[in-house]
């Protein structure tokens, strides 16, 4: 997973490229996979939750999120994503 | 076509595998017939019950022409304070294609790369913190069909 997020303004801008198949039961049939996609995005400075996705196998594969929040210059954003498989990832980046 | 048992099946075990989560409003969990259902409009009603959006105060970004329907950047965007967000296509098997719970004085502009698998039309409902419901729909033209197609 890569996440990127600068702050100008007081508003942070945010990437995440998340590494994942993602794939929806439909598209797991055709190409003889096991479905599995993210289901979760989550996005918190300190206990604060700034961004909260519920998603599907219908994102792509190796999706990227974009998002706003307002934060300020080195606090810390940690974003975790969930799968299907309850498969975990997070990653921690000081905004820049 | 898919075995109806199988896919019921499959549902069940997404909602028994969710994990728990910090979330205010885990949609997957909660809400897990909004997932399921086949056409947008039912998708919405599963999610959020019989609403009537208005059209207006919600943007989508996203391109006319998607060369490739496996990877298509969309971006909602609303100055509606905001309680949730929700995003649909009537293209795939079924209409959710995910769905934001907006933290408190959060900011609604949400980029996303879905799939479709061809042309169709993409509907996002942001619910407003004043208990109305706001819509747009976008239609938009896939060359290549993403979902493996």
């Amino acid at each position: 997973m890569k996440v990127k997020a600068k702050e100008k303004d007081g508003i942070v801008k945010v990437k995440v490229l998340a590494k994942h198949q993602n794939i929806g039961p439909e598209e797991g049939e055709k190409k003889k996979k096991e479905a599995n996609f993210i289901t979760s995005v989550i996005a918190k400075v300190g206990d604060a939750v700034v961004y909260d996705l519920s998603g599907s196998g219908f994102m792509s594969k190796n999706p990227l999120f974009k998002f706003k929040f307002k934060g300020k210059k080195g606090d810390e954003l940690e974003v975790t994503w969930t799968d299907l498989k309850a498969e975990t990832k997070t990653k921690k980046v000081k905004i820049k | 076509m898919m075995d109806r048992r199988k896919f019921l099946g499959l549902g069940l075990a997404a909602v028994a595998l969710a994990p728990m989560t910090v979330s205010a409003l885990d949609f997957r969990k909660e809400k897990p017939d909004a997932w399921k259902a086949e056409k947008p409009a039912d998708a919405i009603k599963a999610l959020y019950g019989d609403i009537k959006p208005e059209e207006k105060g919600v943007t989508i970004k996203a391109p006319e022409l998607a060369e490739n329907g496996g990877k298509i950047p969309v971006f909602v965007r609303s100055d509606i304070e905001a309680k949730s967000v929700a995003l649909f296509q009537d293209a795939n098997p079924r209409a959710a294609v995910a769905a934001w719970t907006v933290p408190e004085g959060g900011i609604v502009d949400f980029g996303i790369t879905m799939k479709m698998k061809g042309s169709g039309s993409i509907t996002a409902i942001v619910e407003g913190k004043d208990g109305k419901f706001y819509s747009k729909v976008l239609k938009i033209e896939v060359s290549k069909g993403g979902c493996g197609g």
